[in-house]
């Protein structure tokens, strides 16, 4: 131990901590309970304030989602004063959206969910000549040689060795439910450190059209960056070059890496493809206009809403119809005016604290009254799962081709019927397969942008309506966006030119929240019943699932057996 | 309030401030930075908020032959202390520097492994508690910016003159 190590208590950065409290009987989980174990009142920050300053107070909820709530708050107010954003800010937008899908989920699926699928320290007992065989026989990337892989085993060997490495500490490494080869698996770990080097390139593109990063500059009515082929101190024809380069390198990273590396590991992991479904509904907001946010027809991402497995239903989706979201408190830490049994439109959202739970620290929560900050969202009174396989489900049965084309590859790839998708490993398939049609969908934002500077326009902001003066007494919008994680929506309602209402609808508030008032449970509760959990000590199974949603929290997980005994108490970061 | 460029001059030290600027006290990192950007900075010194970002760092942190970091801390010491910690492995790092997926103590560790670790000097100020609603600074803890600051230029002086090593 090193004389300056220290001990230090956690310290949330984040939006909340994630509790899971999971029943275990007979080797799997009969019953699962999410908890928000930290308040977030944000709502409470933004009250009274310059609704045009708000998108960068959101951008700091989290250091990863800046872009996306700083993106859902401008088109919140642009929606609220009817503001049209010039076509360049759209496409700046939507290339900044790519770059953010791009990062987020490579480093999703290498950094945090592939050690659940990949033992990194049975990696060292691979065949360097044997590993190179296999890669080379699954893409073309050329870091494949038995030279490679054999450097990076005796390089990893000697970190292993000494202890001194988290990410190989932490792990439940030769567990059982560890499936892959050891040649899969070194794979799996020198992708872990290419995709590190990565992805320091593509979050450029924050940095170049943002001004900065992390926690880049949005604005009210367009975006803050100067645009102009000829313009020598702003993003001019060499800047745009390289960012067209940084797209063209992400989508070979994910077509010869990331594409093969998923659907390799998946072949080994085909019975989760029948584990951890829940819910079976899904919901997409929808996002990446072709022709300007206000015409959803040009989506990339369609919107709309599936139900009970059903494909061949999609309904559409109003955020403004007071019925349709509605978020309840009834089993969440805030109180109601008019009642916790009632659900409110998030325009007349209240976020008043009613903290009902144990005096920390506790063993349990008393999951049969109040136990989450998180509030209970709902669509026309169902449960939804938001995220990648929404979008992905939603896109395949509204019939876009791009998607049916996408998805029966990987389908026929791994031998698996459609209905595999309705899992934890289609979840993580989903993610894998967006990724791929986001980087195709990049060429098109970026060469209409190109167009669009070369026939002279250069308008980058809407600014008429910048000026509070020219705003209505009272207005009220919503703004949109299809957050890596799921949908986001953020609803405003400014008074006398400030803002007096505010709240967010989080992508995982959809999935994590506690039970409604029919006692129904939200997406991770449901897709955690029935899991198989080998061994309480470590159940990485359900690390599997609950990774699988991408949850935006750190995440404690918590098990108990029967009779309520506490088996172990696991610390993952989620 | 924008940064520095990263990558763009030939600074050789990188002062990182991080914190959530939603969490009073938690965000002092923040407020450092921010303060610092606010004043005339040597050329061979950058400065970065780098708000609640992990991986998204790892190029700033990594092009600098001398980062310092400056982070909360909820140690049990009074607040407003500043202590000046040499970290050698991420274990040494504060247990929850890290947002949603990969954080900077992985981070760190992802940078040893490529055999790219910069010298790290890591200055934590000790806070009450995190307080959501509030963005600015406690008393106790705005009061120790000044003191902060002295450190931190401290480190600085003795970077330039070759003598950083403990």
């Amino acid at each position: 131990m090193s004389a300056n190590r220290i001990v230090i208590d956690p310290i949330t950065r984040i939006e909340g901590h994630l509790r899971i409290e999971a029943e275990i009987q007979n080797g799997k989980v009969t019953d699962a309970y999410s908890a928000g174990t930290m308040v977030r009142l944000l709502e409470e920050i933004l009250k009274g304030r310059d609704p045009r300053d708000a998108w960068a107070f959101v951008g700091r909820v989290c250091g990863v989602c800046t872009t996306v709530h700083s993106l859902a708050s401008v088109r919140s107010v642009e929606d609220a004063l009817d503001i049209v954003v010039p076509p360049n800010a759209e496409m700046v937008r939507s290339i900044m959206f790519v770059a953010q899908y791009l990062h987020d989920h490579v480093v999703h699926f290498y950094h945090l969910h592939a050690m659940d699928w990949v033992d990194v320290v049975n990696a060292l007992k691979a065949d360097p000549k044997k590993t190179s065989e296999l890669a080379q026989s699954i893409s073309n990337w050329p870091k494949s040689s038995p030279g490679y892989f054999s450097d990076l085993q005796k390089r990893i060997g000697r970190f292993v060795e000494s202890g001194q490495l988290g990410i190989f500490a932490n792990g439940y490494w030769g567990h059982p439910a560890y499936k892959l080869p050891p040649e899969v698996n070194l794979i799996g770990l020198a992708h872990y450190l290419e995709a590190l080097e990565w992805q320091k390139e593509i979050v450029r593109i924050h940095a170049i059209f943002g001004g900065k990063n992390p926690h880049p500059n949005f604005l009210v009515g367009g975006m803050a960056c100067a645009i102009g082929l000829d313009d020598a101190s702003g993003i001019n024809a060499e800047r745009l070059a390289y960012v067209d380069q940084l797209l063209r390198e992400a989508k070979t990273f994910v077509e010869q890496v990331y594409i093969p590396d998923l659907l390799a590991i998946a072949s080994f992991y085909k019975d989760w493809g029948a584990i951890g479904g829940g819910l079976g509904s899904y919901l997409a907001y929808g996002d990446l206009p072709v022709n300007g946010y206000r015409d959803e027809s040009s989506f990339k991402f369609p919107s709309g809403v599936i139900l009970n497995k059903d494909i061949s239903k999609v309904y559409d989706v109003d955020l403004r119809k007071d019925e349709e979201v509605q978020e309840f408190v009834q089993r969440s830490w805030y109180k109601y005016e008019g009642g916790d049994d009632k659900g409110l439109h998030p325009w007349k959202g209240e976020t008043v604290l009613n903290y009902t739970g144990p005096k920390p620290p506790y063993e349990h929560l008393n999951v049969e009254e109040k136990y989450s900050f998180l509030k209970t969202p709902r669509w026309n009174g169902n449960a939804v799962e938001v995220g990648p396989l929404a979008r992905v489900l939603v896109g395949y049965a509204r019939g876009r081709e791009d998607f049916k084309e996408v998805v029966d590859a990987a389908l026929s790839k791994l031998e698996v019927p459609v209905t595999a998708l309705f899992s934890t490993l289609g979840r993580t398939a989903a993610r894998g397969l967006e990724t791929a049609l986001v980087a195709g969908w990049a060429r098109e934002f970026y060469d209409s942008l190109i167009t669009n500077l070369k026939n002279g326009d250069d308008r980058m902001a809407a600014t008429e309506k910048f000026d509070p003066k020219t705003w209505p007494a009272q207005a009220q919008g919503v703004g949109h966006t299809e957050a890596p994680r799921g949908a986001l929506a953020h609803w405003i309602v400014i008074q006398d030119q400030k803002i007096d209402n505010y709240q967010l609808v989080v992508p995982t508030t959809w999935n994590a929240s506690p039970r409604d008032p029919e006692g129904k449970s939200s997406a991770y509760e449901a897709a955690l019943k029935d899991t198989p959990v080998a061994n309480p000590e470590q159940p990485v199974e359900i690390l599997r699932t609950i990774h699988s949603f991408d949850p935006c929290m750190a995440c404690a997980v918590h098990l108990y057996d029967e009779e309520g005994q506490h088996l172990s108490r696991v610390q993952a970061l989620g | 309030m924008d940064n520095h460029r990263i990558g763009e001059t030939n600074a050789d030290i990188l002062v990182l401030g991080i914190g959530n600027l939603l969490m009073g006290d938690e965000g002092v990192g923040v407020h450092f930075a921010d303060s610092l950007l606010k004043e005339f900075l040597p050329p061979d010194v950058e400065v970065l908020d780098g708000g609640t970002a992990g991986i998204q760092l790892m190029e700033a942190i990594e092009s600098h032959r001398h980062v310092l970091i400056v982070d909360a801390t909820l140690d049990g010491l009074p607040a407003g202390t500043i202590r000046e910690i040499k970290p050698r492995f991420s274990s040494d790092y504060p247990s929850a520097m890290s947002t949603h997926d990969i954080g900077l103590k992985d981070l760190i560790s992802g940078l040893t492994l490529l055999g790219r670790q910069p010298e790290i000097f890591l200055f934590v100020v000790s806070i009450d508690k995190v307080q959501p609603l509030e963005i600015g600074l406690s008393p106790e803890v705005n009061a120790a910016l000044g003191g902060l600051k002295a450190k931190v230029f401290h480190r600085i002086e003795k970077i330039r003159s070759g003598n950083s090593g403990e």
